[in-house]
């Protein structure tokens, strides 16, 4: 299914097929959008993120049981990441909520919307309603170090500000859209959900003052600040602690889909643990072996080049006791050093709004 | 290096990851199990969901705890647990 901005995509555009989605992975070169994203500000086509709205008088409760963080009391001017899981802690998808007068609106990871949807409907005990948005609505979204300045010029100052994870209700060019200060890559970052009629012209204004960056840019820059990214690290069999997105997931909470699984990985102790690492120019593939002292403890689980690097940047997943920052690996007879995290520091962090 | 060397220097890492952890949840009064903090995951924002009061609160315990003041670096040092072991146990400090 094709983003309902594709038709303005400049000629050239690159696009993938990211699963239920066709996503623009790059409008011209990747390096020059990532160097967008990390230095002034990019706009981002997230239409491969599918939108489903849950309502009704239990969809509190139903989104409760079914997300890993506690979203009992999300009003609609927040919105927060989780974890979706199945009943073995495998990871469905992640999420962003949003929380709705009349519900919840959860936003899909790119490309997962069916399996996520899919998911929802098996698990509907409560008998809430399940609607599909994406024909209707469609997110758009900001991130750069200046990305706040194209909130100001494109809708309002005062909306570049938000705390963290905060959601208003606005009107931009007359249309209703929700705006939401979020962020997958440790810039500053806002999204808007807007009707699809409205987003054509939502999208060429916002590129007056920022640069398009497709899925390629987007994805390195989650990466180098270890954003998860679920298409490429929730691999088959994978337990959220080997993962490492603990973080996603809310253990204080009495009781959610998965939370049995979840917490019998933590206590066992077992499995592998993720870590990043650095080497060589050549891009190793998901599943390329990793060795230690000429010894096989784990395997690539996904690499990219990276432009800030400048060399090569992948997760490996290792023996938990070897998975930590400052070791020296062997992957495709190539010396790799592992990495603290953030691999690259968001040069938002020492930038102010103003 | 051997695997054995390897382990030993993993090692060391998660000591001071699992010092930096336990000051955290005890400090902040945080309602998980240290070793549930992640050595990669983001702390301020995004991850453990921090905030400039937090980090006023870490300056003191960190100082108290390992004797480093962190007062004038820049937040970067707070980009995950694993990134504050550097700053407080320079011996492992990895260079990319």
């Amino acid at each position: 299914m094709a983003t309902v901005l594709a038709n303005l995509h400049p000629e050239g555009t690159v696009y993938g097929e990211v699963g239920d989605s066709s996503v623009p992975l790059r409008f011209s070169e990747s390096a020059d959008e990532y160097r967008v994203l990390r230095e002034r500000a990019a706009v981002l086509d997230l239409g491969g993120n599918r939108l489903i709205e849950i309502t009704g008088p239990a969809a509190v409760d139903f989104a409760q049981r079914l997300l890993a963080r506690d979203v009992e009391y999300l009003t609609s001017e927040r919105c927060m990441m989780s974890l979706v899981l199945d009943e073995s802690g495998q990871v469905v998808d992640q999420v962003l909520a949003f929380g709705r007068e009349n519900g919840i609106l959860l936003e899909s990871s790119c490309g997962a919307g069916t399996r996520l949807l899919e998911h929802l409907e098996e698990h509907n005990d409560e008998g809430v309603v399940i609607t599909d948005r994406s024909a209707d609505l469609t997110v758009l979204a900001l991130e750069g170090p200046y990305a706040w300045g194209v909130v100001g010029r494109l809708i309002d100052g005062e909306l570049a500000s938000l705390p963290f994870e905060s959601v208003v209700e606005t009107e931009w060019n007359g249309t209703e859209i929700i705006f939401a200060r979020t962020g997958f890559t440790g810039e500053y970052g806002y999204q808007m959900i807007v009707p699809v009629e409205a987003a054509a012209e939502l999208w060429c204004q916002a590129l007056e003052h920022a640069g398009a960056a497709g899925q390629e840019a987007l994805e390195l820059a989650m990466l180098e600040v270890r954003q998860p990214i679920p298409r490429h690290e929730a691999t088959a069999g994978a337990s959220v602690i080997e993962i490492g997105a603990n973080w996603l997931v809310d253990v204080t909470k009495d009781e959610f889909v998965g939370r049995d699984a979840v917490l019998a990985a933590f206590e066992s102790g077992q499995g592998r643990r993720t870590v990043g690492f650095t080497g060589g120019d050549a891009i190793p593939e998901a599943g390329a072996r990793v060795l230690a002292g000429g010894q096989d403890i784990g395997e690539v689980v996904h690499a990219v080049r990276s432009a800030g690097l400048g060399a090569t940047l992948g997760l490996a997943r290792v023996d938990a006791e070897l998975a930590a920052a400052g070791l020296e690996f062997t992957v495709d007879g190539v010396e790799v050093t592992t990495l603290t995290s953030p691999y690259i520091v968001p040069k938002s962090w020492s930038i102010p709004i103003i | 290096m051997t695997l054995d060397q390897l382990r030993a220097k993993a090692a060391e890492r998660r000591q001071t990851c699992t010092q930096i952890k336990k000051m955290i949840v005890s400090r902040l009064d945080l309602e998980i199990e240290p070793d549930w903090i992640t050595d990669d995951q983001p702390l301020f924002g995004r991850g453990l969901e921090l905030d400039s009061l937090d980090v006023l609160e870490l300056y003191v315990a960190i100082e108290a705890e390992f004797g480093v003041a962190l007062y004038d670096s820049e937040m970067a040092v707070f980009g995950s647990v694993s990134r504050l072991a550097d700053e407080v146990n320079p011996a492992l400090r990895a260079t990319p």
